[in-house]
């Protein structure tokens, strides 16, 4: 297709994503955080899923981002932007540590100790009470950059700029190839001489700092964080929906199933106060029942149709 | 042989640690087994459909969810008793699971495991997010004068209604053994459990018996609901911590091993019980399952390395 109109286009989107705070509200803009903060995490969760493996777990390293940089403001002194960049470190770090535990596990293994591990997180957070408040979470002093809704929804955007550059990164990197030969398979990869473990350590490791940085951010413009709040398994249910609802195994699908489900959602969340959440329920069913590649595997498949019919 | 000699050590050392909780703390002991009985008789549906269908079922909790409120809400309107009602909530989630695996599930079955993974997972948000939509998330509680019998023996006293799960759990393993090796259907089920096309060449019909056991799996998860009325205030969320927890067991208890639910079950719960009995680990009691199941899970690998 025309690289240079792609090109405008995004350049365009981004200019549009950089310049809302001069043109729109408070509420649009808390909205365009919501959507900025799902869209990142979609994006973190797709790419360890290039490699065949799924996560569960987002919510856990997310929130073991969000604790980290609200314990090291607390406990550990550490100014605000320190503690940003404490959190993808402590998260990566823990990866590091939990991946060669389990990535050595496959499949529905792989997934299902991933939500263990997140489970585990916010239990231990929750009970050790003198250290990280227990269940009623612990509170900064203020909101960073004093609270201003403009600075926080940059900050935001800054938190999906790392995102977005690390999986176009993967796309265009020896990631993708390694990446792609270990989905479709490992035997194969193996003989043609990918270290396995070592790529996918490099992924879990990358991507589990992303959350956690985001996880950071989030406490950061928040100013609190309570076990039940920042392990919220909606952390982990919204980004897989967006992900697959936009197409798996992509950027660009992430990105616009985010924009999709996070203004659907927002307009369903006035209309039904509650279970407004089923939507995303129904998107992931009927997603992997009928379109297991997203809409833009459908976009594209319609797209090649339509080039064929023109020859 | 080495399964066995293992089975029997398990049993013994959980033996060895029941006696000496049961003398400690015997209070501890009851509620445990107790505990167990309920994760074991919702766990033991979980099983059976892993172990012949396959498929890990993460929306296994809310199908207990789903039965629970169609008993409350039955039991409100006519003003039965949830126990009368077990039996009518298998026949009514039965009827709907097999409509869900028609549905859905039979679609997935030709899919890469991890869809079908993800599959489940978005039918177990669908279930709990559409009784959130219609109920919304205020508990509701069916209070019965029988649930709070208790009995006296020495010093210690404690509640004894809650061993009807006991009785339901083993009830469950048993009658499921009867089923797998006595009946047709079962032998059948069995068969398909082990080797699908080698079933259908002799003439099983696979996609029947798979949506066979789907529906007995939820007839008996869904008895449980009605049963767990009796013992629970329900909310939309109650069902899925029960769908790790069932997980949990059926892991540690092996693909395919039923009774052996009913012991990881007993173990779990005491250790469940036993931390939950102090002030100060109270809190701890939850990781039981979580530990475990990654302690598990990791152990097995470690060993297939080995072999």
């Amino acid at each position: 297709m025309n690289r240079n109109l792609l090109r405008a286009l995004a350049f365009a989107a981004g200019a549009l994503a950089v310049s809302l705070p001069a043109f729109a509200g408070a509420y649009p803009l808390q909205v365009a955080r919501n959507v900025i903060m799902y869209m990142a995490l979609a994006l973190t969760w797709d790419m360890l899923l290039r490699s065949g493996q799924i996560s569960f777990g987002i919510a856990g390293l997310f929130g073991l981002g969000a604790y980290a940089t609200a314990l090291g403001v607390l406990r550990a002194g550490m100014g605000d932007w320190l503690s940003l960049a404490f959190a993808p470190v402590f998260a990566g770090a823990a990866a590091l540590l939990i991946g060669f535990l389990i990535l050595r596990l496959r499949a529905m293994y792989f997934s299902i100790v991933t939500l263990a591990l997140a489970e585990i997180f916010r239990i231990v957070i929750h009970n050790l009470h003198d250290f990280t408040g227990g269940p009623e979470g612990v509170v900064l002093d203020g909101v960073m950059l004093g609270g201003s809704a403009a600075a926080l929804y940059w900050l935001t955007l800054g938190g999906l700029a790392v995102a977005l550059g690390a999986s176009w990164w993967f796309e265009k990197s020896k990631f993708h190839f390694a990446l792609t030969a270990i989905r479709n398979n490992e035997t194969a990869a193996r003989s043609s001489g990918v270290d396995i473990f070592r790529w996918l350590l490099a992924t879990f490791v990358i991507t589990s700092a992303i959350q956690g940085l985001l996880g950071g951010i989030y406490v950061q413009s928040y100013g609190f964080a309570t076990p039940d709040s920042v392990f919220d398994a909606n952390f982990t249910l919204l980004p897989l929906a967006i992900a697959l609802l936009g197409g798996i195994h992509s950027t660009i699908g992430p990105v616009f199933g985010a924009i999709l489900l996070g203004l659907s959602s927002e307009w369903l969340k006035l209309r039904l106060p509650y279970g407004h959440l089923v939507v995303y329920g129904v998107i992931i069913v009927v997603v992997i029942l009928f379109m297991p590649q997203g809409l833009y595997g459908l976009a594209r498949k319609g797209l090649r149709r339509a080039e064929g019919r023109a020859e | 042989m080495a399964t066995k000699r293992r089975t029997t050590i398990l049993v013994v050392l959980g033996l060895a640690a029941a006696i000496l909780v049961a003398i400690w703390k015997p209070t501890v002991l009851i509620y445990g087994v107790q505990q167990a009985g309920l994760y074991a008789a919702i766990a033991i549906p979980m099983g059976l459909v892993l172990g012949i269908v396959h498929i890990v079922n993460l929306a296994h909790g809310e199908f207990m969810m789903i039965a629970a409120y169609a008993t409350y809400f039955a039991c409100r309107a006519t003003g039965m008793d949830p126990l009368i009602a077990v039996l009518p909530a298998a026949a009514v989630t039965a009827a709907f699971g097999w409509v869900v695996y028609k549905l859905t599930i039979r679609r997935a079955l030709k899919a890469p495991e991890l869809n079908q993974l993800i599959l489940t997972f978005g039918l177990g948000i669908m279930f709990s997010q559409l009784v959130n939509l219609f109920f919304t998330s205020q508990t509701r509680k069916i209070s019965l004068d029988y649930v709070s019998a208790s009995v006296t023996i020495g010093e210690t006293s404690f509640g004894v209604w809650q061993f009807v799960f006991v009785a339901v759990a083993a009830a469950m393993a048993y009658g499921l053994k009867l089923f797998l090796t006595r009946t047709t259907l079962g032998k059948a089920a069995l068969a398909v459990g082990q080797n699908p096309k080698g079933a259908a060449i002799v003439g099983i019909d696979v996609d029947r018996t798979y949506g066979i056991v789907f529906a007995i799996a939820a007839a008996l998860v869904g008895g449980m609901g009605a049963l767990f009325l009796t013992r629970s205030a329900i909310f939309p969320a109650v069902g899925s911590p029960f769908t790790m927890k069932s997980f949990s067991l059926v892991a540690m208890a092996g693909i395919g091993n039923i009774p052996g639910i009913l012991g990881s079950a007993i173990l779990l719960g005491i250790a469940e019980s036993l931390l939950r009995a102090f002030r100060a680990t109270r809190g701890w009691a939850d990781i039981v399952f979580f530990v475990l199941i990654i302690a598990v899970i990791l152990g097995r690998t470690l060993k297939w390395r080995k072999s």
